[in-house]
């Protein structure tokens, strides 16, 4: 036990779990203090569910430990984890009305028949589904049924709640909706969460904190905001959000900046943790970009040529091809007074030194497409 | 309609362009396959049918229709079904054994189809394998084996009821097997999972999630199996001991070359309504134990992809 009242502390040791001679784990250690949300994201396949599943007990781990308030339960079965799962497909058992659904498990915690009516209005308030106690699941929309899974789990006040991708079967709007309900029933319950997606924008918005898993392992660790602005890697900065990974050398690094070579142009970095000759991306995000005039001095310009705007209500994409040949998105807010950029503008494109982040080069994640230099770019 | 745009100019060849093109015509309806299909329905039942008028046929003739009666039932006082003991204790020797086969292969089989869905390791897929194999293999074949079988190495179990019944339950199981594991897989690991997730011990998933799930496919099982035993003529014959022992099949088989009345029809008959009734019944008892699932298409045809499977 952490401090003997809060609990909820998760910590996986070294876990492996192999199927065969594929690999889905691959020795993760992680630690999740009570009351956390706790995001593991990753592409599919990267072990982020058998991760889950290990930790709800309907896997075995070849290796490692699952502690729960320092206590090792991996080789506890599932029925008896203090741990509950809310599942992508819901799960619902169909033949029972939603409130036997959510009573399910409290026949387990030895609570009288009083209390459980109790307990089911209160969780089937919480999720808001008063007045559908009585019907079954198949009579109900898909977000209806995913507050009934949830409130299944909840009722039994575990320490820990898994969830598996839940809104991922949901549509765009009613997910966002249920997001901010997820994060306030967090909040309040004070329950650890662990929660599985491959949507970096659920990750951004709901977490504390974020794993990024890749080939059964943690690639990243840490508060999204950290994740977002300085990634550790490539493939970090690739998945969540969108991202321009420049290729680039090192030509020059000491301590804090770095000079890069990108063709026959150069860019000044604040921050480098490689050292010279290295080949790397620097990479930028689209919102950090500034697009401006054709011939416009400075360093870290670079001409370019519009190659194509793409409108996104709110802002707009603008795409522009460097004199260099790479592909550099740039977001352009909508608003009074905006340049109107079009196809075939000539444009001198601004990487402020302190938005460039120089990464390793990963082959697994491409980098910014890259054509023949273009001619049809004056010099600058 | 563009077909007949194009031949107003030429009315003369109007007419045989237009048969051309509607017989071709992609968006035509498919009288051809309509067609066929009811030929083909009208000649499988046509033989049913005609079984069935006979068996109200007036006169003694299995050939020449006589007028109508109720006679083969139980009017005759000697060669109706319900006064000839013959014919009276063949039935009633089929409906119990179709009774016995029912009741043994449906929790047998469930229990084996739960049994394959939790054994993943070796000899699983040759277990698989072997379970569904008399869905193919000869009918003679098996029950010339079962009646050596009977008679020699398990020759204190004889010939007789239990014989028959232990013979049909043996094929039967597999197409048990087949149902419950269809409906399985429709019912998915996760609400296994999530049943255990929420505290349930092993026990308690099977028997508050996974039976009332499997209400439908069990009820399925027990109609099919009632039905293939009915049907089943080769084994029941080969596993008969006497005259106390005859089914219906064997019956009306025997009987058929010696002095055959209208009455094995009436008796043909009632085992066909017999039949009916219990696929109506699995039907309306299916129906009401869905109701609310999500699931595609009509209860019925879940009902017969089940059958099928």
């Amino acid at each position: 036990m952490m401090d003997g009242t809060r609990q909820g502390d998760i910590r996986l040791v070294g876990l492996v779990k192999r199927y065969h001679d594929v690999t889905a784990v691959d020795g993760i250690d992680l630690e999740v203090p009570p009351g956390e949300f706790f995001t593991l994201l990753g592409p599919s396949g990267c072990g982020k569910t058998t991760t889950l599943r290990v930790v709800a007990g309907f896997e075995r781990p070849d290796e490692g430990q699952i502690l729960l308030d320092g206590e090792d339960m991996s080789h506890t079965p599932p029925h008896k984890r203090r741990v509950n799962t809310v599942f992508q497909s819901y799960a619902l058992f169909p033949h029972k009305s939603v409130a036997d659904n959510i009573g399910f498990g409290l026949r387990y915690q030895r609570v009288t028949k009083d209390e459980t009516r109790r307990k089911v209005q209160e969780a089937c308030a919480m999720v808001r589904l008063q007045g559908l106690e009585h019907r079954r699941p198949g009579q109900l929309s898909g977000g209806q049924q995913q507050r009934v899974a949830l409130a299944r789990a909840l009722v039994l006040e575990p320490p820990v709640l898994l969830l598996d991708e839940p809104l991922g079967a949901l549509d765009a709007r009613l997910r966002l909706d249920l997001q901010v309900e997820l994060k306030r029933i967090q909040e309040q319950l004070e329950v650890t969460f662990i929660y599985v997606t491959h949507d970096q924008d659920e990750a951004l918005t709901m977490s504390d904190r974020v794993a990024v898993m890749r080939g059964g392992d943690i690639e990243q660790c840490g508060e999204p905001r950290e994740l977002y602005e300085s990634p550790a890697t490539a493939f970090v900065a690739n998945f969540l959000g969108a991202s321009n990974l420049v290729p680039v050398s090192v030509a020059e690094s000491n301590g804090g900046g770095a000079r890069l070579g990108m063709g026959s142009f150069s860019l000044r970095a604040e921050t480098c943790a490689l050292g010279p000759g290295a080949d790397a991306v620097a990479m930028i995000r689209p919102e950090n970009v500034r697009l401006e005039a054709h011939g416009a001095d400075g360093e870290n310009r670079v001409p370019g040529m519009v190659e194509e705007v793409v409108y996104l209500g709110f802002h707009q994409e603008v795409r522009v091809r460097l004199a260099t040949g790479t592909l550099v998105k740039v977001d352009v807010p909508n608003e009074d007074g905006a340049v109107e950029r079009e196809q075939g503008d000539p444009v001198s494109v601004h990487m402020p030194p302190k938005h460039l982040r120089v990464l390793a080069a990963d082959d697994a994640v491409p980098a910014a497409p890259t054509a023949a230099a273009v001619e049809q770019v004056p010099a600058a | 309609m563009s077909t007949g745009a194009a031949s107003v100019p030429a009315a003369a060849t109007s007419r045989r362009i237009s048969l051309r093109t509607r017989l071709s015509n992609p968006w035509g309806r498919p009288r051809f396959l309509a067609l066929t299909t009811w030929l083909y329905i009208l000649w499988s039942l046509l033989p049913v049918l005609l079984a069935i008028r006979f068996a109200f046929n007036e006169g003694r003739s299995r050939t020449s229709l006589q007028g109508w009666s109720l006679r083969w039932f139980w009017q005759d006082g000697t060669l109706s079904v319900y006064h000839d003991p013959t014919l009276q204790a063949a039935l009633r020797h089929s409906l119990t054994l179709a009774a016995i086969v029912m009741v043994i292969a449906t929790p047998l089989g469930t229990a084996l189809a739960l049994g394959m869905r939790r054994w993943h390791g070796h000899g699983s897929g040759v277990a698989n394998i072997v379970l569904l194999l008399p869905l193919v293999t000869p009918e003679l074949v098996f029950a010339v084996g079962m009646f050596l079988l009977f008679t020699t190495a398990f020759g204190f179990i004889g010939l007789g009821t239990l014989a028959q019944a232990i013979g049909q339950v043996t094929f039967t199981l597999s197409w048990v097997v087949l149902i419950v594991r269809g409906r399985l897989v429709t019912i998915g690991r996760d609400v296994e999972e999530a049943a255990a997730d929420l505290g349930a011990p092993p026990m308690h998933v099977v028997g508050r999630v996974l039976v009332p799930l499997l209400v439908p496919a069990m009820l399925a099982s027990l109609l099919v199996s009632f039905a293939l035993s009915i049907d089943d003529f080769v084994v029941a014959q080969y596993l008969a001991s006497g005259a106390d022992t005859t089914t219906v099949p064997m019956r009306i088989y025997s009987q058929a070359r010696g002095g055959p009345t209208p009455a094995l029809n009436a008796l043909a008959t009632i085992m066909l309504v017999v039949s009916l009734l219990a696929l109506v019944l699995a039907y309306v008892v299916y129906r009401a134990l869905t109701r609310g699932e999500q699931q595609r298409g009509t209860a019925f045809e879940q009902l017969a992809t089940m059958e099928a499977r």
